[in-house]
């Protein structure tokens, strides 16, 4: 953020490391930081807000099912807030070209698209994501810990983005999306034919219905 | 100040140092006289706390937290139109959809829980009880009122003919009455010409209707008179429910409570039990205050900063307005009520108003498990809002339901949190 930048820059000037015995120094360092915490904190009181950002009037259709800044509160939305651009907008392109079928995102895709893909990917990337409010049983999350391990291979120990790989982040998702997108795999609607997601649908195929809200519960409990 | 972070902390101590009376306002008719509540900064007022007008609030608030915001409803608690068709079906209960206004004052909307009686445009300010609130910005989120005069005998028993059309009291009790209908009763419902409020609710309501009477009383039909042509989109719904009684371009031209009948130009039918959803026009302050067009029913607003047509510095969201290629849907009323609230910012901060077309996502319920949906997405061009696409899902199915029911927690947080 700007304000931190700006602040220990100033707070460096101000106060040269060697310059002065050390509790005066001490001292010297406590009250300028609280000073400058305070005009830091009374800046952003007063800077214009969200609007700053002009990508946040793109986004205001997409706030109704996933949340301000694309932190998703509801069990079957997704969270998008921090994901990766190129992800993003993978996603956004399959979505308007029907290659990932959703009939609640394919016009919203076009919408996306139609006021600017590049920002509007940009806006969701640099969003501090909040993970899934916890709504799901200790038991599943067990069971699902121990059915993972074929999973393990892309999404890692953690359920963390892997970027270069186009894998996006699983840790704090809403249990039923990822269960409803594991189905999806495994009957081949997502995507078909996509050479990207052939071993994560070979996992899928041969991943019992039954285990899905399990998986979807352990991933979704990870923060 | 639980869970208040320093930055909003310093925002609302820093409003509350010119604005000590705020608090002690709400509900309180008899203070209201002359300038309650004096403008000392810049300040917009919101009549209606439906979902345009709630979400304007929730916006301005935080697009620029240095704006005032007053917001003027008559009801304490949010009660949620969509899904109270579950409601009649013994699905949901009201309270399930009523909701606190809480989060919006903790973002520190002002609330006044009384009804508008006048607006002054050129006094920029609305009259409240006997007194009066100034406004830099006026949003009307007056929602839909009923146009009685439309059918013969209406007029005359109003309210207790029920509508049902406004989630609350008159859900309940047609709720009530469904279930104390005997088996063997008709249940009689009127769909208005368009345009009214949701276009699909009529239909979810229907299948709603249908399925609880199949399921709990057999031998009962759902009549349904349709001003409108035959309704496609439930067809396929429907053939789940051969109880349903079906009669399109059928409109209702009168009442007679005496005899349970209700006429159109080509049947007089017998009720057990009526839902007479009448024609609609704007909220009645949208009407009082001339902010209708020639039609005297919906306001035309400029399709980017929802401005009234026919009145500088108000902007008119949600079910009232006209002109747009979008349903009357809360979704849209969402959508309205965002890009109103950060069109308001942007001028009041000489800011360009930035384009924000709106979206909208229609669920409707057609058994106790299984949902449709029609979504639409819209684009601006040369100023006007035209639809790049509308979608419906493949087939009635419990993921489009799931979907619906996180949808629902989605918007309402949208409006509320």
């Amino acid at each position: 953020m700007t304000t931190r930048t700006c602040s220990s820059t100033r707070l460096g000037a101000l106060v040269p490391a060697a310059a002065r015995p050390p509790l005066i120094s001490k001292i010297m360092i406590s009250l300028a930081i609280a000073t400058l915490a305070l005009v830091a904190a009374l800046g952003a009181a007063e800077a214009a807000g969200p609007l700053d950002d002009p990508a946040f009037a793109k986004v205001i259709t997409c706030g109704a099912c996933h949340g301000v800044n694309g932190n998703s509160k509801s069990d079957m939305q997704p969270i998008i807030a921090g994901l990766d651009a190129a992800y993003f907008k993978r996603q956004i392109e399959s979505y308007a070209t029907g290659k990932r079928p959703s009939p609640e995102m394919e016009p919203y895709a076009k919408q996306v698209q139609f006021l600017g893909l590049e920002s509007i990917a940009g806006f969701f990337a640099a969003q501090k994501r909040e993970p899934t409010p916890l709504r799901v049983a200790p038991e599943s999350i067990a069971r699902g810990r121990v059915a993972s391990t074929p999973c393990m291979a892309c999404h890692g120990p953690d359920g963390r983005a892997d970027v270069a790989r186009l894998v996006p982040p699983l840790a704090g998702q809403p249990a039923d999306y990822l269960a409803q997108q594991m189905l999806l795999f495994k009957i081949d609607t997502r995507e078909p034919s996509e050479a990207l997601l052939s071993a994560k649908k070979a996992i899928m195929r041969i991943t019992p219905d039954s285990q899905f809200p399990d998986l979807a519960a352990y991933y979704s409990s990870l923060r | 100040m639980k869970g208040v972070t320093r930055r909003q902390f310093l925002r609302s101590s820093s409003l509350g140092l010119g604005l000590g009376l705020a608090g002690g306002l709400a509900g309180c008719a008899a203070s209201m006289k002359g300038d309650f509540a004096p403008k000392s900064g810049r300040r917009v007022v919101v009549i209606g706390g439906g979902w345009g007008g709630a979400t304007a609030a929730r916006y301005v608030r935080m697009a620029d937290p240095s704006i005032e915001v007053y917001l003027i409803e008559p009801n304490k608690e949010f009660v949620s139109c969509p899904f109270s068709n579950l409601v009649l079906s013994g699905l949901r209960t009201i309270e399930s959809l009523t909701q606190p206004y809480d989060g919006l004052r903790r973002r520190g909307v002002k609330f006044i829980h009384e009804s508008v009686t006048a607006i002054e445009p050129d006094a920029k300010r609305v009259r409240v009880g006997e007194g009066y609130l100034a406004y830099d910005r006026l949003v009307v989120s007056p929602g839909i009122d009923f146009q009685w005069e439309q059918i013969e005998g209406l007029p005359a028993v109003k309210d207790t003919v029920l509508h049902a059309w406004k989630a609350g009291p008159q859900t309940v009790e047609l709720a009530r009455q469904i279930q104390a209908m005997p088996d063997g009763g008709n249940f009689v419902l009127t769909v208005p010409p368009v345009a009214y409020r949701c276009p699909p609710g009529p239909y979810e309501r229907i299948c709603q209707v249908a399925w609880y009477l199949k399921t709990n009383k057999p031998k009962s039909k759902v009549i349904v008179l349709d001003a409108n042509q035959n309704i496609a989109l439930f067809r396929a719904a429907w053939q789940a429910y051969p109880n349903i009684d079906y009669r399109a371009s059928n409109k209702v031209t009168g009442i007679d409570t005496s005899t349970r009948e209700v006429r159109t130009d080509f049947d007089k039918v017998k009720y057990d039990v009526l839902n007479l959803i009448p024609p609609q026009r704007a909220g009645a302050i949208a009407v009082q205050a001339d902010l209708v067009g020639a039609d005297k029913r919906w306001c035309e607003v400029d399709h980017v900063t929802y401005e009234s047509a026919k009145q500088k510095g108000i902007h008119v969201v949600g079910d009232a307005t006209i002109g747009l290629p979008v349903p009357k849907s809360g979704n849209v009323a969402n959508n309205m009520g965002k890009a109103a609230a950060l069109s308001i910012v942007s001028l009041l901060n000489g800011q360009t108003v930035p384009i924000m077309p709106p979206g909208n996502t229609c669920y409707s319920w057609v058994s106790d498990r299984e949902a449709i949906a029609v979504v639409n997405a819209y684009k601006i061009e040369n100023g006007k809002v035209v639809q790049i696409e509308q979608k419906l899902t493949p087939a009635q199915s419990a993921s489009v339901a799931q979907r619906a029911e996180g949808w629902r927690q989605s918007i309402w947080a949208d409006m509320l949190s």
